[in-house]
């Protein structure tokens, strides 16, 4: 059995000339990543100030790339590890926590650890974005904030109520918590900070951090978003699906996905009222999702005892696990957990989005597990159940390199306040929640029935008529047609013909009759008598 | 000397003459005599043209050159010569100088010849050489001549006879040669003798060919085309001027960045810098200057000005006591400004009336409280009272007065009539004698003894009222019924109505007469009572006051305790809310429901939301069901979900006792399923704990699953078919509603119906073309969505209008494709994405430069014009911009490149 675990020490440098070689392709490999996309083809145009601009912008990205792509090398120095078999007959899944515990260092055997809490039922858990700390919300009111990193607990406390749901807001300053009316805001010394009384009887919450917004499913099926800097409610949905508690955000574009009783599966963003789309992915309810770091992919499981992978660009499923699953949870390395009951699986991608079973693990018997969640930067999984919490290690789950500039474990008081500005300051308006973010300052398709603006028309107009005047060639008349002011006239009546359907455009974008809206002629009104159809209305869903 | 050295020359060009013809072709003819010249040629040439030629001597004999030989007779020495000289003196005069405008000026007349003529006609001759050598010379000779000779004798004494001899001499010659040609010779008279020699037939070629050539010449380009050709080579100067430029400005432009120097000493920066610098120059700065520096005055400034400070000292609350005095005042002042404005503007006459008279009785109080005033008063009166009896101006004196009069009072109306009283009233009220103290005691004597009475009996006086009262009312009582009988009020209804009123006012003033009369007894009752009576009139008042509060009260609150009571049963939901048994707000339709349900609800402890939310499920399903047609059919469907709870339907009878009938259901399938619905989150402790312990009992064997019942799988199996279906209801509900369906052709409601023509016909064609085309654009609509292939997706395709602000509506200026636009786009230049070394040239401003940095001008220096750049920044202005152009003066091109400082140093020290 051959294991390998996330090696430190940088890789030793020989001056053999072919790894030399070996070390440039890389970098150029890496670089071409961090070119983001192709070079821009520049033969096509025409424009030469332009296109010289843009060779000179083309340099300096390939510089930048090609620093960055130094910068990688030479600052991330530990690769994830991860189990390999020995032999063709061995199988991952087979290698027990006993078996790994062992063999790796001190202070990764630390990390694997159960607490026993018996009493105040099922615990959900949610770790901080960098990974240093974890929230522990037992169901009959118990709430703690644990350094996992410093093995330190900074605050326990009973709200004596019922909590359904923890999160982490901006940092480990303030988390919010759904009780069992209202979502609470606490800090981190335990003093309650805000009683968020809009979003009643909420059921599951999810931060959206690059945008300050709490969102929240709750009891009358509705689906809330709150901006956590403002106080402001940004939107409030009702998703007319029922009541869920299935909820997930894609990290890649902030969408926010929920999971219905009808097998359906659908996704919101804050500016519009009807799901963006609408998945039938089980034929049953869904009871768990959750999305790849990537943004592609996104797993659900359903009561049709299925737990299927989904490729968001092809809307295909593409595999999908026998099994049922309470809970689903993607690492950053792209490792699917699932738990069901005492039993834990966790799948991994072997390339190609082939999955298959990595690891597997079971607590004690009885104890049923009610959330996992990988920990970001280590190889940790957390797993929340009734009688508590327990972390176990699974090799090659977590990023191994943190950037300081996305989340550090490390950051000290000050570099987290900073950060916190800076975060305040870049925040995103709710609108910029898109399928597709990237689409942000490029050029828009225009719609077909669309009505241009005014400052549209007048722009196309004054192109026309510059157009007219270059162009426009006014024959010589005979003599006493000739004159300059003659000419001048018959000059200035092109430019008008040239202006007239702009001008007749524009009246009409100004005083443009309201269009009636077309009644739609429903069935029920076929059965009325035709004088009476008119007045057929839409029956209330 | 200069004389006998030309000689020399002239005779060896004599020798070589005939061998040498080009040195004659090149020769050029002066100026002056190309008007002579010209004519000259004409002539020869209409003599070429008469006939054949000859020589210029036989010519002479046969007399055909006649005249000429009389005018060259007469001339002595190179007569002719001469006398041409003059000539052309007095041809220039007029015309040809432009001093004679009379006409339009010419360039250049056909007879004359350019100033650039090359004469290639010119005589070979020696002796014509010699001629025309001394043409132009002899005279100056002559004068030459003298004046060497008298040189000659200034400078060595001698008389002049002894230098003359040489003149002769030379005279001698002149004269001698002038006898052999004393006319023209032409060059065929110098080809004449070379006959027959070799060469001659060539020569005589080559002149003739000459001769055919035309003789007229270009006339000179116009001045607009000479300042061209001018402008066109001064052009390729300049041009080659300023290209050298082009590759320094090219550099310039192409560069993303330019850096002006940065570490440039800028001077000042603040002002106080620059006053400490200041210098006095000007005659007046220096004045004042000197006095302000002037030791006594700044002595004497510093005792005063200490002193006078002290005397300036005010305390801080003084200060503030002032200004909140002065602001007490404006406001004060502010607020009168403002009523007086608003008060300005009343029209209302009332208002002022009632104005005036508060006026008058302020006036008339001030009057008895200060005699001083009183005494102006009686003065003001005195006057106007003269005024009045001289005047006489309200005594129907004025116009309008008179005129009134003179229609007649009784043809007036009441106002005019008034009016007119009143003015005469006026004029006895001024006209009136002004009573002294005692008049003014003694006449209002009378009423203040009346006043006396009325204060010593108010009751009497009530009485007096209410007897006058009852009196009119009794009055009006017997007045009774005098209703008019005429018109309008004559007609039937109208009496009956009139009797009606009349006698409800009958019965009202009857009532008023009876309680005038109770009052009046009281009245006089009381009278005799006195004081204590009132008083205990009024604690009267109070206690009933108190004895009506304390019931008034009661009752109230009883009313509304009634009424909230009512409104209890009108929404019960509500006090049971308040009540507190169920916090959460369920839509209403179940709270009314879970009435009737009560005693099987409100006992179970199990009640909570989640069955609340089980019946909210239900409450859907049935909802649903009642949409979908389906069989009749009756299943029993449940499903979990999460931990919601389903029950399904399809057979939808009265919903009341449906749902009194799955309430019902309710506890006992959820203890049920507690064992498959393996959902942890429970709903009470004691069931969590029963959880946990079914579990530990089940997932002994199989934790995760259990092999479900048969009935159990075929409910899943009907759920997930509905399921299906549900989600292709809904896609098709979207579709249409993104897609509308194209309205159904339909004629006006009544349109064509009475003739049943149209019913036959049907709906016209275009109706039913138009409806196609409809149906066929919204099905390629369908088949264009993102979603049209995939049944098992819906994607939403309405427009984000919020979204539409992020995103560019056109390309921005410079990009023509969208392409390279987006091909630029796509690098994030952030912080976040790129490390620190990079990011500064990611995001570098065009130009960078100190603020208060005097841009100099540009300076030349050589560029290789393939140079690429290399270098995303450009320096522009050096550190030290002087240096460095001496440097380029030096070494010209190692300059040119940016060589730093140290090797700039080096290379100047060398």
């Amino acid at each position: 059995m051959g294991e390998k675990e996330e090696s430190n020490e940088p890789q030793s440098l020989n001056p053999a000339s072919n790894q030399e070689e070996g070390i440039l392709d890389k970098l150029e490999k890496k670089a071409k990543k961090y070119l983001r996309g192709n070079k821009t083809n520049l033969k096509n145009l025409r424009d030469k100030k332009l296109k010289g601009q843009l060779e000179v912008r083309e340099k300096i990205y390939g510089n930048a790339a090609k620093v960055a792509a130094r910068a990688e090398e030479w600052l991330k120095p530990s690769e994830e590890g991860l189990l390999e078999p020995e032999n063709p007959l061995e199988r991952t899944y087979r290698i027990q926590q006993s078996s790994i515990l062992p063999e790796v260092d001190v202070l990764s055997v630390s990390k694997a650890f159960d607490m026993k809490l018996p009493d105040l039922g099922p615990y959900t858990i949610r770790y901080l974005s960098n990974g240093r700390y974890m929230l522990l919300g037992g169901q009959k009111g118990h709430l703690a904030m644990i350094d996992v990193l410093k093995m330190d607990c900074i605050k326990e406390f009973q709200v004596k109520e019922r909590v359904r749901d923890v999160v982490f807001l901006q940092n480990d300053q303030l988390f919010a918590v759904a009780q069992k009316k209202f979502t609470y805001v606490y800090n981190r010394h335990g003093t309650e900070i805000h009683c968020l009384k809009e979003n009643q009887h909420p059921l599951k919450l999810e931060y959206l951090e690059k945008h300050f917004l709490l969102v929240g499913t709750n009891n009358f099926s509705q689906l809330h978003y709150q901006d956590i800097s403002t106080g402001q409610v940004v939107a409030n949905y009702r998703t007319g699906l029922g009541p869920t508690s299935v909820m997930c955000s894609n990290p890649y574009n902030s969408i926010i996905s929920l999971g219905h009783s009808g097998g359906k599966l659908t996704m919101w963003k804050p500016t519009s009222g009807k799901p963006l789309i609408t998945m039938l992915c089980h034929h049953g309810p869904i009871t768990a999702v959750a999305y790849h770091p990537s943004g592609n992919l996104v797993a659900t499981a359903g009561m049709d005892k299925k737990v299927k992978i989904w490729d968001l660009r092809k809307f295909e499923s593409i595999h999908s696990i026998p099994g049922h699953a309470q809970t689903l949870d993607f690492s950053q390395k792209g490792l699917l957990a699932l738990a069901n009951g005492s039993r834990v699986q966790v799948w991994r991608d072997k390339g190609d989005q082939d999955f298959g079973l990595y690891m597997t693990h079971s607590i004690p018997k009885g104890y049923q597990v009610g959330t996992v969640k990988f920990r970001p930067y280590e190889d940790v999984l957390g797993l929340g159940h009734s009688m508590g919490f327990s972390s176990i290690l699974i090799p090659g789950s977590g990023e191994p390199n943190f950037d300081s500039w996305v989340a550090n474990p490390y950051e000290t008081s000050k570099q987290r306040s900073k950060k916190e500005v800076r975060a305040l300051l870049d925040k995103l308006p709710p609108e910029s929640i898109m399928l597709d973010p990237g689409s942000i300052g490029m050029v828009r398709e225009r719609q077909r029935k669309e009505k241009l603006t005014k400052r549209e028309i007048e722009q196309q107009m004054v192109e026309a008529v510059v157009e007219v005047k270059s162009n426009v060639e006014i024959k010589n008349k005979t003599k006493g047609r000739n004159k300059p002011s003659k000419r001048a006239k018959r000059k200035q009546e092109e430019v008008f013909n040239a202006k007239k359907p702009f001008l007749e455009k524009q009246r009409e974008t100004k005083e443009g009759p309201p269009q009636k809206k077309r009644r739609v002629l429903l069935e029920v009104a076929e059965d009325l008598p035709k004088s009476l159809q008119r007045f057929a209305k839409k029956k209330p869903m | 000397m200069a004389d006998s050295t030309e000689k020399n020359r002239k005779k060896q060009k004599r020798t070589k003459a005939k061998a040498v013809e080009s040195t004659f072709l090149s020769k050029t003819r002066k100026p002056e005599k190309k008007g002579k010249r010209k004519g000259r040629d004409n002539d020869q040439r209409k003599r070429r043209g008469g006939g054949p030629r000859l020589p210029n001597v036989l010519r002479q004999e046969l007399g055909l050159d006649a005249k000429r030989n009389s005018s060259s007779d007469s001339d002595s020495e190179g007569g002719e010569d001469v006398r041409d000289f003059y000539e052309l003196d007095e041809e220039v005069a007029q015309e040809e100088s432009g001093k004679n405008r009379r006409f339009d000026e010419v360039e250049n007349y056909q007879y004359e010849l350019p100033d650039d003529f090359e004469d290639e006609e010119v005589p070979s001759d020696e002796g014509e050489d010699d001629s025309d050598k001394s043409e132009g010379e002899d005279q100056r000779d002559k004068e030459d001549g003298e004046r060497h000779l008298r040189m000659l004798q200034d400078i060595t004494g001698i008389p002049k006879e002894a230098f003359d001899g040489e003149k002769k001499k030379r005279e001698e010659v002149l004269l001698s040669q002038a006898d052999v040609r004393s006319e023209i010779v032409t060059i065929h008279d110098l080809l004449a003798p070379l006959q027959g020699m070799p060469g001659y037939s060539s020569l005589r070629k080559r002149v003739l060919q000459q001769e055919k050539q035309p003789m007229t010449l270009q006339a000179p380009l116009p001045k607009s085309e000479r300042d061209k050709v001018q402008r066109k080579v001064s052009d390729k100067f300049a041009r080659k001027e300023i290209t050298k430029w082009e590759g320094v400005v090219k550099r310039n432009r192409e560069a993303p960045t330019l850096f002006f120097e940065q570490d440039q000493n800028l001077g000042y920066s603040t002002v106080g810098a620059i006053a400490s610098g200041f210098e006095p120059r000007t005659e007046f700065e220096k004045q004042m200057a000197q006095l302000r520096q002037d030791p006594e005055l700044v002595e004497a400034y510093k005792n005063d000005g200490a002193k006078m400070l002290e005397l300036n000292k005010v305390s801080v609350k003084d200060v503030i006591d002032r200004q909140n005095r002065l602001a007490k005042m404006r406001s004060l002042l502010f607020r009168h400004e403002m009523k007086a404005k608003r008060i300005k503007k009343i029209k209302s006459k009332t208002y002022h009336k009632i104005k005036k008279k508060e006026r008058q009785k302020a006036a008339s109080a001030e009057l008895e409280m200060n005699p001083e005033a009183a005494k102006q008063q009686a003065i003001k009166q005195e006057q106007k009272r003269a005024e009045e009896r001289l005047t006489l101006k309200h005594k129907n004196s004025s116009k309008w007065a008179k005129r009134i009069l003179k229609r007649g009072l009784d043809v007036q109306d009441d106002a005019t009539r008034a009016a007119i009283a009143e003015q005469l009233q006026k004029h006895e009220e001024l006209k009136r004698k002004m009573n002294s103290m005692n008049n003014n005691e003694s006449s209002t004597d009378e009423e203040s003894s009346d006043d006396d009475d009325e204060e010593e009996d108010e009751s009497k006086r009530a009485l007096k009222a209410l007897n006058k009262a009852k009196e009119k009312t009794a009055k009006v009582l017997e007045e009774g019924d005098e209703a008019p009988k005429k018109g309008l009020f004559a007609l039937p209804f109208m009496e009956r109505g009139l009797k009606k009123r009349q006698e409800e006012a009958y019965e009202e003033a009857r009532q008023a007469l009876e309680d005038y009369d109770a009052t009046l007894n009281q009245l006089q009752d009381e009278g005799e009572e006195g004081e204590e009576e009132t008083q205990q009139n009024s604690s009267a008042v109070k206690m009933t006051g108190k004895r009506t509060f304390g019931p008034a009260k009661k009752p109230v609150a009883q009313e509304y305790n009634k009424r909230k009571r009512l409104d209890d049963f009108g929404k019960d939901s509500d006090s049971e809310e308040e009540d507190g048994e169920f916090d959460e707000p369920v839509p209403q339709i179940i709270e009314d429901k879970n009435d009737k349900t009560e005693g099987v609800q409100l006992g179970t402890a199990l009640l909570d939301e989640e069955q609340v939310m089980a019946q909210h499920a239900i409450f859907r399903n049935l909802d649903d069901m009642e949409k979908a047609v389906g069989p009749k059919t009756s299943y029993e469907v449940a499903i979990f979900a999460g931990d919601s709870f389903r029950k399904v339907r399809s057979d939808s009878g009265h919903s009341n006792k449906a749902t009194t009938s799955s309430v019902i259901h309710t506890s006992k399938p959820s203890h049920e399923t507690k064992e498959t619905d393996q959902s942890y989150e429970t709903d009470s402790d004691t069931e969590m704990v029963e959880g946990f312990l079914t579990t530990n009992l089940i997932t002994d064997q199989k934790p995760d699953y259990e092999l479900p019942s048969q009935a159990e799988l075929v409910r899943r199996v009907f759920a997930g078919d509905d399921v299906a279906a549900e989600f292709e209801r809904d896609k098709l509900e979207t579709l249409n509603e993104e897609n509308p369906e194209p309205e159904k052709p339909a004629l006006v409601p009544g349109w064509g119906q009475w003739t049943h023509v149209q019913k036959k016909k049907g709906l016209p064609d275009w109706m039913v073309r138009e409806h196609e085309e409809k149906k066929r654009k919204r099905g390629e609509a369908l088949k264009k969505r993102k979603d049209a292939k995939f049944d098992h997706v819906i994607i939403s395709e309405t427009i984000n209008r919020k979204a539409e602000k992020l995103m560019a509506t056109s390309l921005p200026f410079p990009f023509t494709s969208k392409e390279a636009y987006e091909g630029n786009m796509r690098m994030p230049i952030g912080p976040d994405f790129n490390p620190a070394s990079a990011l500064s040239a990611l995001n570098r401003p065009e130009i960078i430069k100190k603020p208060g940095l005097i841009i100099q001008p540009i300076e030349y220096e050589e560029v290789d014009p393939d140079e690429t750049h290399d270098q995303p920044k450009r320096i522009i202005q050096g550190a030290k911009p002087k240096q460095s152009s001496k440097e380029k003066s030096k070494k010209g091109k190692l300059s040119n490149k940016l060589v730093p400082k140290t090797l700039g140093k080096k290379v100047k020290s060398t």
